[in-house]
């Protein structure tokens, strides 16, 4: 019996999931940079700036790939009734904390550039939901029981890791080609997204490891690890996402002792990785053969 | 109030693919929507192969996965216990597609001609087709079977059950402990699919051989 993934669930879903983990992630970063002293400032004017519009252009790409885009507004019509309704609530919540903190800190309006605690203040409520719109994009996938590959708790664990660190990279990205020094921020930034990828790395690990349960995940990882989906996972997540980008820091770091190249590649690198690890749990999503005495049958057209 | 139901006996179904297209006919829906389906497995290996078909249809659960993951309350259960889309209501997101685990619900971009190679305007009939599926249904969104509805509250049997030459189905009020459905299932073994989902269809199938 051949059991075939899911096609539903395409591309612009794998981008929207990537740039809501990458706008978020990015968002954490400048709320955190703010607590950091004089020298963060400017890690944290672009980790907020970068918020908002990545996932506004995320949602973007959520609402196209919907049967009827005009009609999205109807996922406000039940809220708390599901994990997409919940879903539409957090990153509807985050986008308009994050415009806020970006029209009243960076453009238009500079108010907030001397109000400290009203700026943290906001960033801290921004940040709650932030977290929120990281994991929820992988409860979404795990609302689906009869998938198993993508019904597991592990899921948001891994959009989470994986979205502080696109968003990590995303900041360090945009701060080395403004000009900033690989001193100070971004080599502390350097470091903590190196944590963060080992993290990602046993994540991943863990996350394969636990498909031997049941035929249809068993079934899901094959096709990761060594059929039609094979290529995507081991070049775009394991090279682009996790190697290179990992002995690229490192290098940089501790051999290089701070360069702006590696940096900039590692981290394109890296986000390219983020989308391509999206795009593999989508790709892996098997459903559960329907049993009968002996017979197992596999579901068509899903 | 009666919770309508389904018997399907596997042991007599030989696979001719009618209630698919009778379904077709019935209800008006365009290529690549099928609400009834005919799905073959294999199992064994020679000399001793089996093959099987089990012929699918809306389970109508009683805790419907479909609804759980509705986002926009276009999901909702009528007194019959029958899962409705309300075509008003549904944008489209494939939650329900992704959630429900019998392959039920199905959705369409647009009017898929079957006929391709005719040019010009759809065939009279083809054209009726489409008018009828619009009333009922939405380009775009969740559609799925609804055990014939209208014609159940006509005094009929649905399509899929009036079309099968080997009496594989049976169609009847499973709460009342006197109905066809309800014997065959009390003393043919009948079973559901996948019950490790929670979903308590209401469609139940007698075992194969």
């Amino acid at each position: 019996m051949q059991l075939k993934a899911q096609t539903k669930w395409g591309w612009m879903i794998a981008a929207y999931l990537f740039l809501a983990g990458l706008g978020a992630g990015a968002y954490v970063t400048g709320v955190i940079a703010d607590f950091a002293g004089a020298e963060w400032a400017s890690v944290s004017k672009i980790g907020v700036a970068l918020g908002f519009p990545c996932v506004l252009l995320g949602t973007a790409f959520l609402i196209a790939d919907l049967g009827t885009p005009a009609n999205f507004w109807r996922a406000y019509r039940k809220p708390g009734t599901s994990w997409v309704a919940r879903g539409t609530i957090i990153i509807s919540v985050f986008m308009v904390v994050g415009f806020i903190h970006i029209g009243l800190w960076l453009w238009p309006f500079g108010v907030l550039e001397d109000a400290a605690g009203a700026r943290q203040f906001i960033g801290v409520v921004g940040a709650i939901f932030a977290f929120g719109t990281m994991m929820y994009t992988g409860i979404l996938l795990g609302a689906n029981r009869p998938i198993a590959f993508w019904s597991t708790a592990l899921v948001p664990v891994l959009f989470l890791v994986s979205a502080l660190s696109t968003g990590i990279m995303a900041v360090m990205l945009i701060a080395t080609i403004d000009g900033a020094a690989h001193s100070g921020p971004i080599s502390t930034l350097v470091r903590i997204d190196v944590v963060l990828l080992v993290l990602e790395i046993v994540v991943v690990a863990m996350y394969l490891q636990a498909t031997h349960r049941v035929p249809e995940s068993r079934a899901a990882a094959r096709l990761v690890l060594a059929g039609s989906v094979a290529p995507l996972f081991w070049l775009g997540v394991a090279l682009l996402g996790l190697a290179v980008p990992l002995a690229l820091e490192l290098l940089g770091y501790y051999v290089l002792d701070g360069s702006s190249a590696t940096t900039v590649i590692a981290s394109i690198s890296g986000i390219i990785g983020g989308l391509c690890l999206r795009q593999v749990v989508l790709s892996g999503g098997i459903q559960a053969p329907l049993r009968a005495g002996r017979f197992e049958f596999a579901i068509p057209n899903t | 109030m009666p919770r309508y139901g389904f018997v399907i006996d596997l042991k007599r179904c030989y696979g001719c693919y009618s209630c698919q297209v009778s379904c077709k006919a019935a209800n008006f829906t365009p290529r690549g929507i099928d609400w009834a389906q005919c799905v073959p497995a294999e199992t064994g290996s020679f000399p001793t192969a089996l093959r099987q078909m089990l012929p699918l249809v809306c389970q109508q659960c009683k805790e419907p996965a479909c609804k759980e993951v509705c986002p926009t309350g276009a999901t909702t259960q009528d007194e019959n216990g029958i899962v409705l889309v309300d075509k008003n209501l549904c944008m489209g997101c494939k939650a329900c597609i992704m959630a429900c685990p019998y392959g039920a619900r199905q959705t369409v971009g647009d009017w898929q001609t079957y006929f391709p190679d005719a040019e010009g305007e759809l065939d009279p009939y083809e054209a009726y087709a489409k008018k009828q599926w619009e009333k009922k249904n939405g380009y775009g969104m969740a559609t799925k079977c609804d055990y014939c509805k209208d014609r159940v509250a006509e005094g009929r049997k649905p399509a899929c059950v009036e079309s099968c030459p080997a009496k594989a189905r049976t169609f009847g009020d499973l709460e009342d402990p006197e109905s066809e459905v309800s014997m065959l299932i009390r003393r043919e073994y009948g079973f559901q699919l996948n019950p490790e989902f929670g979903t308590d269809p209401a469609c139940f199938y007698l075992p194969p051989r």
